[in-house]
């Protein structure tokens, strides 16, 4: 049977840290450093943290579903797995982000020479008119 | 109505190789279009190129690795309604003398996409044993999985029409694109020919496939290939 304090002690730091990274995640999206759809997955992860933080015997009862004896390792582990997720969706941003970015390059260079062309064009012919 | 044919040369700090190339393709096929794709490279390959006479330049304003740089070219010509493509590197190292060569065979098969291969004719060429290994390896995965023989899969001494043109500028692989879009055109219906061609000895600077890449560049290019192949299935 594990320690009663530990127990409590692991509870407080994962309603504070779930406090934390909630008014953390807040002021970000309130000062527009992240975009609302973002933010969703966060405020979800922080809430679920405060859930099994506060509601003790829920994680009693996951540890001992999923097999593991000590309540606060389950704990670790899922806000591991939330924490892939979160860096799963990171990579699906910027496998998006580098496929636009790509095509605002090609863009880029193609409407440079463009330009560059025209307005060789309008030379010649600005030099033509004032012969 | 005449073909018009583009030249794609694209190049990452090629500026010792870049004249030379303009040069050999100015005097081998002159009734071509030579638009090269700088991406974005450090040095002065782009003034270089601009020097001479009815070369087009595109800058790209960052540096997107040869797959980026080719599909540029593809935009160009898709935009530009040219009728082949061929694309030679920026190093010197396909001869433009061969060039035709890869158009008659287009012209004559109908198909959509010709390789310039240093193994398919008696030829030989040197090339280093990891490469060739590698290039072995290719063969084998399209015998299995597109059952077509295709000897030389890296090359990137390559003709397109318009077909190919139209739906490789939207669709062109990143970063080693050569071994992938040979399955990614086969899977969508395009027809794959190859062609011996010659080619010689890079002049100046070395392949951007370093030894220490290759385990890389391999298992990148083969996944790659296996999900191109996967998609269209399901």
């Amino acid at each position: 049977m594990p320690d009663q304090s530990h127990f409590l002690s692991v509870q407080i730091l994962g309603i504070v840290f779930s406090v934390f990274l909630s008014s953390t995640v807040f002021f970000l999206v309130k000062n527009k450093r992240i975009q609302e759809k973002y933010s969703i997955l966060w405020f979800l992860i922080s809430g679920f943290v405060l859930i099994i933080s506060v509601f003790r015997d829920f994680m009693e009862w996951f540890s001992n579903f999923i097999g593991i004896y000590y309540a606060p390792s389950a704990l670790f582990a899922i806000l591991i797995s939330c924490a892939y997720m979160l860096l799963l969706n990171t990579s699906i941003s910027i496998s998006t982000l580098k496929k636009q970015n790509k095509n605002l390059i090609q863009e880029m260079g193609l409407l440079k020479l463009k330009v560059e062309e025209l307005e060789k064009k309008l030379r010649e012919s600005e030099e033509k008119l004032s012969i | 109505m005449q073909t018009k044919i583009l030249i794609v040369i694209p190049a990452f700090n090629e500026e010792k190789n870049i004249s030379i190339v303009i040069e050999d393709l100015k005097t081998n096929v002159p009734g071509c279009d030579i638009l090269v794709v700088n991406d974005c490279s450090l040095d002065n390959t782009s003034n270089v190129a601009k020097t001479k006479a009815g070369v087009r330049v595109v800058d790209l304003p960052c540096n997107l690795g040869i797959g980026g740089a080719v599909q540029t070219g593809f935009k160009y010509a898709q935009r530009n309604d040219y009728d082949y493509v061929v694309q030679v590197d920026g190093d010197g190292q396909h001869l433009a003398e061969e060039v035709p060569k890869l158009i008659t065979e287009m012209q004559k098969y109908n198909c959509d996409m010709v390789i310039g291969s240093r193994f398919l004719d008696i030829e030989s060429f040197k090339t280093t044993n990891i490469r060739r290994m590698g290039i072995k390896m290719f063969y084998l995965i399209y015998r299995l999985l597109i059952k077509i023989k295709v000897t030389d899969g890296t090359s990137g001494f390559r003709g397109y029409n318009k077909r190919s043109i139209a739906f490789l500028a939207n669709n062109y692989p990143d970063d080693y694109p050569e071994p992938e879009a040979v399955i990614l055109l086969n899977v969508n219906g395009l027809i794959i020919r190859e062609v011996g061609v010659r080619m010689r000895e890079r002049i100046h600077g070395r392949s951007s496939i370093t030894p220490i890449k290759s385990l890389y560049y391999m298992t990148k290019v083969v996944m790659s290939i296996f999900f191109s192949y996967l998609r269209t299935r399901w």
